[in-house]
């Protein structure tokens, strides 16, 4: 790699856990771009010898030119931009950023059920979650998808963004915990089905190892 | 020129950050304030039945953060290339996490008490973190310029000096950063004008 290549391309590192969660979203971004990069993984027992490595003690964080940013939608969306899988000028990046805030809400309802310490508490809040917060949200998600979806498959202006992508990640993994969840929703089922399509993200699908998370 | 249509509750709450972009970019827009008997009757109205919403040239825009973060571009208040714009958002989700985490709404004193003295610091050193990350040894978060990263802190300080008034003492460069804004001719203006309310 010559010096003026290495200039005009930037490198890019994200550091993860070994799973999906809300970093499988910017992978899923470099696989639709079809952009190399350093996929670095960490088991959980691993992880805290790299703590301090990161700016917040968090991970995601993407490295990208020797600068780190951490937080999993600024990450996101800044590869999102970059491979213009983004929206295709400021008003469709703000529907795709609705979009996706209303996706880390159901994120953000459903974690307490997954990550709390005591099994019988998360167990009632599973319940009511899949029972009534989770259809809410989706509803939500279907209405934002019709409004700005321009009529197509996709949640915003008729192509592929990463508002698509996350939707697709997030419910991977609540549909490996209630197969049925999405069943009233066809128009959200559709969507899905349409980023498995993508012949890269197809590609990206088959190759990845399943995880829960 | 769009026309732009804010509506919120009568309070600064997740709509103030926005207020504080149209006041920084002198932009005018309409302002609607419901006040609480109204809500229920205007839910259903909108997109996804919460507030504020941004209506503009007609189409509407749920989500406090993808509003703030609209508003900002078009008024170069985001960062000024893609890289700064993560470094801005970054911020904006460190400031959106200590949201997540702050049990305001809980019946239980002793864990609001809980968060105030022993988690919330953690936070602004997380976000202290960032603004001397970012801001090239200057007073504002990214760049060394004022961004929305700024202001939402401003309005977010506010809201923690109200529950806790010493939470920023030892936290030097974040008040530092709050007063820069205040600085700002066409904010302290509006700061100045601007309702007083609860929230």
């Amino acid at each position: 790699k010559n010096s003026i290549q290495t200039t005009l391309m930037p490198s890019y590192k994200l550091s993860y856990f070994n799973g999906r969660g809300v970093g499988e979203v910017s992978r899923l971004i470099f696989a639709a771009a079809g952009q190399k990069y350093e996929d670095v993984r960490y088991e959980v027992d691993q992880w805290p010898a790299y703590k301090a490595e990161m700016p917040l003690g968090q991970m995601p964080v993407l490295e990208v030119d020797g600068i780190k940013l951490p937080q999993s939608a600024a990450i996101a969306r800044f590869l999102a931009k970059q491979f213009h899988l983004a929206g295709k000028d400021n008003f469709e990046q703000a529907k795709v950023d609705a979009v996706v805030d209303t996706i880390y809400d159901t994120y953000k309802a459903w974690a307490p059920s997954r990550f709390g310490e005591d099994p019988v508490k998360k167990e009632a809040l599973s319940k009511k979650f899949f029972g009534e917060e989770l259809p809410k949200q989706l509803q939500n998600l279907e209405t934002l998808g019709k409004l700005y979806g321009n009529g197509g498959h996709f949640f915003v202006g008729n192509q592929l963004t990463w508002a698509d992508l996350f939707f697709h990640t997030i419910t991977e993994t609540l549909l490996g915990i209630n197969a049925d969840c999405l069943n009233n929703f066809p128009w959200l089922k559709q969507n899905r089905a349409e980023v498995e399509k993508q012949p890269k993200i197809a590609e990206y699908l088959k190759n990845r190892s399943k995880t829960e998370l | 020129m769009p026309s732009y249509k804010l509506t919120y509750f009568n309070g600064r709450g997740r709509a103030e950050i926005s207020r504080l972009i149209f006041a920084a970019a002198g932009q005018k827009y309409e302002d609607i304030r419901i006040e609480r008997e109204q809500w229920p009757a205007l839910k259903p109205k909108t997109p996804l039945g919460q507030m504020p919403v941004l209506e503009v040239d007609g189409v509407e825009l749920p989500q406090s953060a993808a509003i703030a973060r609209f508003l900002a571009k078009q008024f170069h208040l985001a960062g000024k290339d893609n890289l700064e714009q993560a470094e801005v958002d970054a911020v904006i989700d460190t400031i959106s996490d200590i949201n997540t985490a702050w049990p305001a709404s809980s019946s239980d004193e002793a864990l609001k008490k809980k968060f105030l003295t022993e988690d919330l610091a953690k936070h602004l050193q997380n976000l202290e973190t960032l603004g001397k990350l970012y801001g090239k040894g200057g007073h504002f978060f990214v760049g060394n310029q004022l961004t929305w990263a700024d202001l939402r802190f401003y309005t977010f300080g506010q809201t923690c000096i109200e529950a806790a008034p010493d939470c920023l003492n030892n936290f030097s460069w974040l008040e530092q950063n709050r007063a820069e804004v205040e600085k700002q001719p066409k904010i302290a203006e509006y700061l100045k004008n601007r309702p007083k309310t609860s929230f």
